[in-house]
């Protein structure tokens, strides 16, 4: 037997790094792998879960319930449960892959390779990103083509939809960088970004509400997401397409900024 | 001096006949005998190191064959880590490993080899002192691809089977995918896992996972390769196994730094020992320098003399 077959031939330590495949691209592929091996949980039960409200809400109910502003109600609600599940799954996914590779200390087999910070933050969070956006994608044709609702300003969707993805695949990061536990990570989703979903106007529209509530819910960040989505599909929201916008934008910066420091200074992921 | 793989035999005429010792030696060949022997076959370069002049400061080079100077392998200087609680777990640490070198560091528990080990692959912060890697910073990329590292624990991705692992891996450090394919094939063969490549961790037996581990650290052909005790709580068999795979690799050029709480094992494989104790390297030789200094018939009796004088040499201080 060889000394280890195909060891002979040492690298030089003065030749220059080169990479035949970029590393970054591996790991973008690993993490979207990772969550499509567990298609079941990670793509088709959120769609489920979203399409039972659409259900519920929208079809069983919806004829008893008034439509707002001139939209059936089963087409009101869409919006909201399609953002509400994007931005669910972008998080979810990374918050448990990156809270899960630091547990079982699989992450420094990414953290001592030759990958560079931002290259180890952008790879970690493409995998929500792509499984968010999927999700999105298959939750909006079935929506179409039981409630029948459009797509009114595609822009402002593919926009909307950009900046959710980033800001909630890397808040998801982040998470997963600070969570030392699973109740942590829950405590996260389900007593902060879900009522925050459902307080953010995805069932109902904010001028129905009295005005110290309206004013509560625009300090919602959830709210503007529901808002531009609405835009989107619907063409008319409780605040201007830009406002929207501006403020997901904001949210997509902020996250982004604080998880390039947790990368650039290996704060909580290298002692 | 007791000869294992590299006999004196192989070491060429001009060394068995004490050349090398006839004029000064560079600090690092002083401090490390054994550190002669990583001079593969080459009596010229030995002498050549054997005339530099005496230096006040450790080289950061080793001298090769034709006057040409390779880096350290690695080169640890004036290291501390202390950690976010206060706790100094290395303190001042220097540390030098020539390119081709097997070495042992031994320590008990909390002696600082894992943050050393962690700094040196960019795992840990280090609060002082500077790390380089075949004279590379060790956190640069050059470093990095250098290196690798079979952690103490079994730390692998338990939603990807053992072709995966092995083979994303290759991917971090730059590898294509026709190449990462075809060391991995390479790697589950010689390891005995490519009945197995399509299964996950998780179904693996410990064993197998420990191979696994090993497998990994070897993909992208590591100059420096790093063992953090790779064979705690694994059988005699897989043991002897896994001292063979060292061995070889050894003897292919790959520079070991290893540690192990088997003292046995150090003494069998590796060509100098370090005692490492409270952050601080306390002595460093081949085991038989390591016998002779410390008048022990084993290296167990070595170990436990170090301990209690640098024990006692810090009670002493405090």
């Amino acid at each position: 037997m060889s000394i280890i077959a195909g060891h002979d031939g040492l690298a030089d330590p003065a030749a220059p790094y080169v990479e035949e495949r970029r590393g970054l691209l591996w790991l973008c592929e690993r993490e979207i792998v990772r969550f499509l091996k567990l298609w079941m949980q990670t793509l088709v039960a959120p769609v489920v879960s979203s399409l039972l409200f659409i259900i519920v809400f929208g079809l069983a109910l919806g004829d008893r319930i008034a439509g707002i502003g001139g939209i059936p109600y089963k087409q009101f609600i869409v919006p909201g449960l399609v953002v509400q599940a994007v931005l669910t799954a972008a998080f979810s996914n990374n918050a448990s892959t990156v809270m899960q590779a630091r547990m079982d200390r699989f992450i420094n087999d990414v953290l001592s390779s030759p990958l560079r910070w931002w290259e180890v933050n952008i790879g970690l969070a493409i995998g929500g990103l792509v499984r968010g956006l999927l999700t999105g994608l298959i939750l909006l044709v079935v929506a179409v083509v039981l409630t029948g609702v459009g797509v009114a300003q595609p822009l402002v969707l593919v926009t909307a939809t950009v900046l959710v993805l980033i800001a909630f695949a890397q808040a998801g990061v982040i998470t997963g960088i600070y969570a030392n536990s699973w109740d942590a990570m829950a405590f996260i989703t389900q007593l902060v970004i879900l009522p925050l979903s459902f307080l953010g106007g995805t069932f109902y529209s904010i001028s129905r509400l009295p005005d110290a509530w309206q004013a509560v819910s625009h300090a919602n960040p959830i709210f503007y997401l529901v808002q531009a989505y609405r835009i989107g599909f619907l063409g008319h929201g409780d605040v201007p397409a830009w406002v929207a916008l501006l403020v997901l934008a904001g949210l997509a910066a902020g996250m982004s900024a604080w998880a390039a420091w947790l990368f650039r200074t290996g704060h909580r992921l290298k002692p | 001096m007791r000869e294992r793989r590299h006999g004196l035999a192989q070491l060429g005429p001009s060394l068995q006949r004490g050349e090398v010792t006839t004029g000064p030696i560079p600090l690092y060949m002083r401090s490390s005998p054994a550190a002669a022997y990583s001079v593969r076959g080459s009596a010229r370069r030995a002498r050549a190191a054997a005339v530099a002049p005496l230096a006040v400061t450790v080289p950061d080079t080793v001298p090769a064959s034709g006057g040409v100077r390779r880096p350290l392998a690695l080169a640890v200087r004036s290291f501390t880590k202390t950690y976010a609680d206060g706790f100094t777990a290395v303190e001042d640490l220097d540390l030098e490993v020539p390119d081709g070198a097997f070495l042992g560091l031994l320590g008990p528990n909390g002696a600082g080899k894992t943050t050393l080990i962690g700094a040196v692959c960019n795992l840990v912060r280090p609060t002082a002192g500077r790390i380089e890697v075949f004279g590379h910073r060790h956190d640069t990329r050059e470093a990095r691809r250098l290196v690798g590292l079979a952690e103490q624990d079994i730390n692998l991705d338990r939603f990807l089977n053992v072709d995966e692992v092995l083979v994303y891996h290759a991917g971090f450090f730059g590898m294509g995918r026709a190449r990462a394919r075809r060391r991995a094939a390479e790697l589950m063969d010689v390891f005995d896992l490519s009945a197995k490549a399509k299964v996950r961790p998780g179904a693996l037996s410990g064993g197998m996972r420990r191979r696994l581990l090993f497998a990994r650290a070897l993909m992208h052909e590591p100059r420096l390769l790093i063992l953090d005790e790779p064979t705690a709580g694994v059988d005699v068999e897989l043991r002897a196994e896994l001292w063979e795979y060292t061995r070889r690799l050894h003897g292919g050029g790959t520079t070991v730094l290893l540690t192990t709480h088997y003292l046995e094992e150090a003494e069998a494989l590796c060509e100098e020992i370090a005692l490492i104790r409270g952050g601080r390297i306390i002595a460093r030789d081949s085991a038989a320098g390591l016998r002779a200094k410390y008048g022990a018939a084993d290296i167990a009796e070595v170990y436990l003399r170090a301990m209690s004088e640098a024990a006692l040499s810090g009670e002493v201080a405090a």
